[in-house]
């Protein structure tokens, strides 16, 4: 080969490897009604990304849609979509990043109203008909909120990072990351009322069949991961269940439908009965290779939904189980799926 | 024709007829043209070859460009990811104008593109990489960009590429005072001054630079209002000051120290209703060398000190999150050019760097050691010039695997150079990797793979024309490739994924005189694969995808003209499909920006010289994101004055 046709082929190497093509295959969006057979899934999105969204999985055809907030109000969602309340007929869907929460109707999703002046807003609980609070990951305050016209109307100050709530006997229990307490708010008042010590990372928070409070603590700061059980009438810690070293992490406590099955993710999903005395040592569904992130319980059948987000950069997986445990299918959701809703 | 039958049967394979491809087809009908002259030779660069720069006498094979001064006075107000974004194939990941800016060079991550100061590598030990809008052009007189693997030249890191920024001495120049002044759109304002006073044995350099802007500019939000950015005022000022002597005929001493702060407000995205975070930068910057260049051997002995500060705020009244980093290098080196064809370099380095802040614990540091040894083969006939290298380094102790690499150049033709390099490429995870609370992982691999490159240079002079293209093929395999996932409780790394990068850049540029005008004609085109090889967790659908924030496609092109006291250049830079999902499935859409500068010279005598200038970004007012709902600035303009004072000694020796 002389030099000239070397050269000449030398040149033509660029032509070699060009033949993949960029363009993504056009995306369909069409706006799609929410029935009332089917699940919300809260789907987180990245930090900073706005890519946030709600898929719905119709329980009836097994269809899932990717997003039901997009395509019915032209603009995304927001930034860090940290979970969704069904109440009074309207959804609301806090945004933690966007500090936000955005009110729809739960059927064709449609933003009624937003609810602005959070900080890094987490989780909304309903505390009257037309009162929620609404947890803060930064400021030190649960903020009131009047539902009524959709505004803020106070503050709580409750310090650190707080998370779950529930109501129980007529009291609100809120769930604390950063501190070793669960506090206790007079939904009368407004006002702290007391507070439970627990483990630090308190995150979730459910009530059994019995009417009592169990919290799931990741520990840090020296105490260690538990899960918690409260007595909400007497507001004594009634059991605790620390889990043997500091490398578990229980989070996404869920129950069933009847309050007699807890359920969490450390790792794999985890089941545990109300009336059991020491915590489960194998997972009820094993991880296996995939980034649980997401767990819920269909209150209606028992199913299990649980989440994987995968490598948290593209549309996340979720595997449905029976109530026993055995796989029942799977479809995708959007990006970082980390909550259910059912309905 | 048989390029343009290519050009067809390749946009039959690949769909749509796209830019990029026709591009890339009239570049292969330049190819097919005849060359028949000569090419100037890059190699042969000065004669002393004991006192030429690393870069230069050892990296046959690779594919480096330097950026030539009028270049850089045409960026003397910008920082050095505008000059990248513009003038080079690398792919700038920028937040906008005075935000964080990161590159992704050939495929790379940010952190696998090593910034050298004059020898020294100043990326950050926190998060191994350079915020590239805190380098500002006037920092350095001369740059180059050296294209593929360079771990064994310049240590851990250069993965992708490496930048050099060199102050170098201008002995015997006398007083040389420059200085400008510009303002633009959205409150930008920048001003420099940079004088040297020199002898044939001393050069004492200052330079002092301020830059400033509002940077509120208008844009769409996602509920389709028009507003003005908030919360992202920038300020940026800094000193550099320098002083080199000549001692005997062989020898040169140097101190540089460069100091700068930055304030930088952190605005919104799209989908956040407000953001009220600053942050604030601070380094500081000495080295300190020694050169000496006899016949036969030479020696360069060169030692820096590194302090960084970031102080990240919340909002104004909320207390900071600090981290700090201090890094200690030194290095010697020492050459020897034994008689015949032969150049050989071994070398010593020492790093020693230590962290602190809140999301380390305490005393973190890490001490590492490299021996280095550089051969360069180079007959004076044959037109073959070869270098081998090697180097061993140590992290507290422990031996990194072993890197290498082997180049080869030879001028086929006076007008043809052929190269070829093939390099073993290595990075070591950094502080935050390794330490940061929680979730640092200090059980991890260093990244390690290997490169591969191909391509041939092309130069033609005929008449009054100058035509000169560069093509280069580049495959490069990366394992033990460290991300950051969430894990049950916190967002750790680990050794995750294997990267296969690939592509075509081609870089061509014909200027030709005409009467008393001058006319440049540029292109450059980038053709980038880069995937993820191995499932990330089982049911992972990006496998061999492309990674996000990785444009496939990518180039720019460029026309200029010049005569005598005026200049007006024309530039376009087109973007591909970035992916923001590592299943591709999401994505940010192209762009193209249209950017014009047109300046003329006001003043001009045996002392003074003064330029005016103004320049338009987006002229065409393209909205477009670099980073996913961080809107950039529609058109904007600068315009300023550059003045020169000059007053040579009266017996002028030639530098070195």
């Amino acid at each position: 080969m002389n030099t000239r046709k070397l050269i000449a082929l030398l040149l033509l190497l660029p032509a070699l490897p060009a033949c993949r093509k960029d363009k993504p295959e056009p995306r369909e969006e069409q706006p799609a009604a929410a029935t009332d057979h089917g699940v919300y899934i809260i789907n987180e999105g990245n930090f900073n990304w706005g890519n946030a969204a709600v898929s719905w999985y119709n329980k009836a055809t097994g269809q899932a849609v990717e997003d039901l907030y997009a395509p019915a109000n032209g603009t995304p969602l927001g930034d860090v979509l940290q979970s969704m309340t069904l109440h009074n007929g309207n959804g609301y869907l806090v945004v933690n990043n966007s500090g936000k929460v955005v009110v729809v109707d739960p059927d064709n999703f449609r933003a009624v109203a937003t609810i602005t002046g959070f900080t890094s807003p987490r989780y909304l609980l309903p505390v009257g008909n037309n009162k929620a609070y609404v947890s803060e990951m930064q400021g030190n305050k649960v903020r009131v909120v009047d539902l009524a016209s959709n505004s803020m109307i106070g503050d709580i100050t409750c310090r650190g990072w707080t998370e779950e709530m529930a109501l129980a006997a007529g009291k609100v229990f809120i769930t604390n990351e950063s501190r070793k307490y669960v506090y206790v708010v007079d939904p009368g008042t407004d006002a702290v009322a007391d507070s439970i010590a627990v483990s630090s990372g308190g995150n979730s928070i459910v009530e059994d069949a019995n009417g009592k409070l169990w919290v799931a603590c990741k520990g840090g700061g020296g105490t260690p991961p538990a899960l918690c059980r409260i007595n909400p009438a007497t507001l004594q810690k009634e059991a605790t269940f620390n889990f043997p070293g500091s490398s578990a992490s229980p989070w996404r406590l869920a129950v069933s439908g009847d309050g007699n099955t807890l359920y969490f993710l450390n790792g794999g999903v985890f089941r545990m009965g109300i009336a059991d005395n020491a915590l489960p040592a194998l997972p009820f569904i094993a991880e296996q290779g995939r980034n649980f992130y997401g767990l819920g319980t269909d209150p209606q059948e028992g199913t299990v939904y649980v989440a994987d987000a995968i490598d948290y950069t593209q549309r996340g997986r979720v595997f449905r189980y029976t109530a026993e445990g055995a796989p029942m299918d799977d479809f995708l959701a959007g990006r970082i799926p980390g909550g259910f809703v059912f309905r | 024709m048989r390029c343009v039958a290519v050009g067809l049967k390749r946009n039959t394979w690949g769909g749509a007829l796209r830019l990029p491809n026709l591009l890339s087809c009239l570049l292969l009908c330049m190819g097919g043209a005849t060359f028949a002259q000569q090419v100037a030779d890059t190699l042969h660069l000065g004669a002393v070859e004991v006192a030429k720069p690393r870069l230069a006498a050892f990296s046959a094979g690779t594919k480096v460009q330097r950026v030539d001064s009028a270049t850089l006075a045409r960026y003397a107000n910008a920082d050095l990811g505008t000059l990248l974004a513009n003038e080079t194939p690398v792919f700038v990941k920028s937040y906008g104008l005075g935000g964080l800016a990161t590159t992704s060079f050939r495929g790379g991550s940010a952190n696998h593109t090593a910034i050298l100061w004059n020898g020294i590598n100043i990326g950050s030990p926190m998060n191994g990489q350079s915020d590239l809008s805190l380098i500002p052009m006037g920092v350095a007189d001369a740059v180059s960009i050296q294209y593929g693997g360079g771990t064994a030249l310049w240590g851990s890191g250069a993965l992708g590429g490496s930048i050099h920024l060199e102050n170098k001495p201008h002995f015997g120049q006398g007083l040389q005072v420059a200085g400008g002044v510009a303002m633009g759109s959205f409150g930008e304002n920048r001003q420099q001054l940079h004088g040297e006073c020199s002898t044939e044995r001393s050069a004492t350099t200052i330079g002092l630079y301020n830059s400033a802007a509002a940077n509120n500019f208008r844009f769409t939000t996602g509920q389709h209002r028009e507003q003005r950015m908030p919360n992202a005022t920038f300020r940026q000022y800094g000193v550099l000051l320098g002083q080199q002597l000549r001692v005997g005929k062989a020898d040169r001493v140097g101190i540089h120290y460069w100091g700068q702060l930055a304030n930088r407000e952190v605005p919104p995205t799209l989908q956040q209703e407000l953001s009220t975070a600053f942050q604030v930068d601070a380094s500081h910057r000495v080295m300190a060398d020694w050169h000496h260049a006899g016949a036969t051997w030479g020696t360069v002995v060169r030692a820096a000190l590194l302090d960084e500060r970031l102080d990240w705020y919340g909002s104004a009244d909320s207390t900071a999150a600090t981290s700090r980093a201090q890094t200690l290098v030194a290095e010697a080196e020492l050459r020897l050019r034994p008689a015949g064809p032969h150049l050989v370099d071994m070398g010593v380095n020492g790093t020693f760097a230590e962290a602190s802040g809140a999301g380390y614990p305490k005393g973190v540091r890490q001490g590492r050691q490299a021996l280095f040894a550089l051969y360069r083969y180079h007959p004076a006939k044959g037109g073959f010039t070869g270098s081998a290298s090697v180097r061993q380094e140590w992290q507290d102790g422990r031996s990194v695997p072993i890197t290498g690499s082997i180049g080869l150049e030879y001028r086929m033709r006076p007008w043809a150079v052929l190269k070829a390099q093939g390099a073993k490429l290595y990075r070591l995870p950094a502080f935050n990797d390794l330490y940061w609370q929680p979730g640092g992982n200090p059980g991890l691999l260093p990244e390690d793979g290997s490169s591969s490159d191909l391509g041939v240079a092309l130069q033609h002079r005929w008449k009054r024309w100058d035509l000169r293209t560069e093509i280069t093929w580049f495959n490069r395999t990366v394992q033990n490739w460290i991300i950051w996932l969430p894990g049950p409780a916190w967002w750790s790394p680990g050794n995750i994924m294997q990267v296969w990068s690939r592509g075509v850049e081609t870089d061509s540029r014909i200027v030709w005189k005409q009467g008393r005008s001058t006319w440049l004609l540029g292109a450059i085109t980038n053709y980038v694969v880069s995937t993820n090889q191995v499932a990330k967790s089982r049911y992972d659908e990006g496998v061999d995808k492309q990674l996000i924030y990785v444009p496939m496609y990518s180039g720019n092109a460029r026309i200029g003209w010049q005569r005598e006291r005026c200049s007006v250049t024309l530039s376009g830079t087109f973007t591909g499909y970035r992916y923001t999902s590592t299943d591709n499935r999401d994505f940010l859409p192209p762009y193209w920006l249209l950017n014009a500068r047109a300046s003329v010279r006001v003043l001009e005598n045996s002392r003074w010289h003064a330029d005016a200038f103004v320049q338009g970004s987006n002229m065409l007012g393209a909205e477009y994101q670099v980073v996913m709902d961080r809107p950039m600035p529609l058109q904007s303009i600068l315009a300023g004055v550059g003045m020169r004072y000059s007053r040579p000694n009266k017996t002028k020796l030639a530098t070195p």
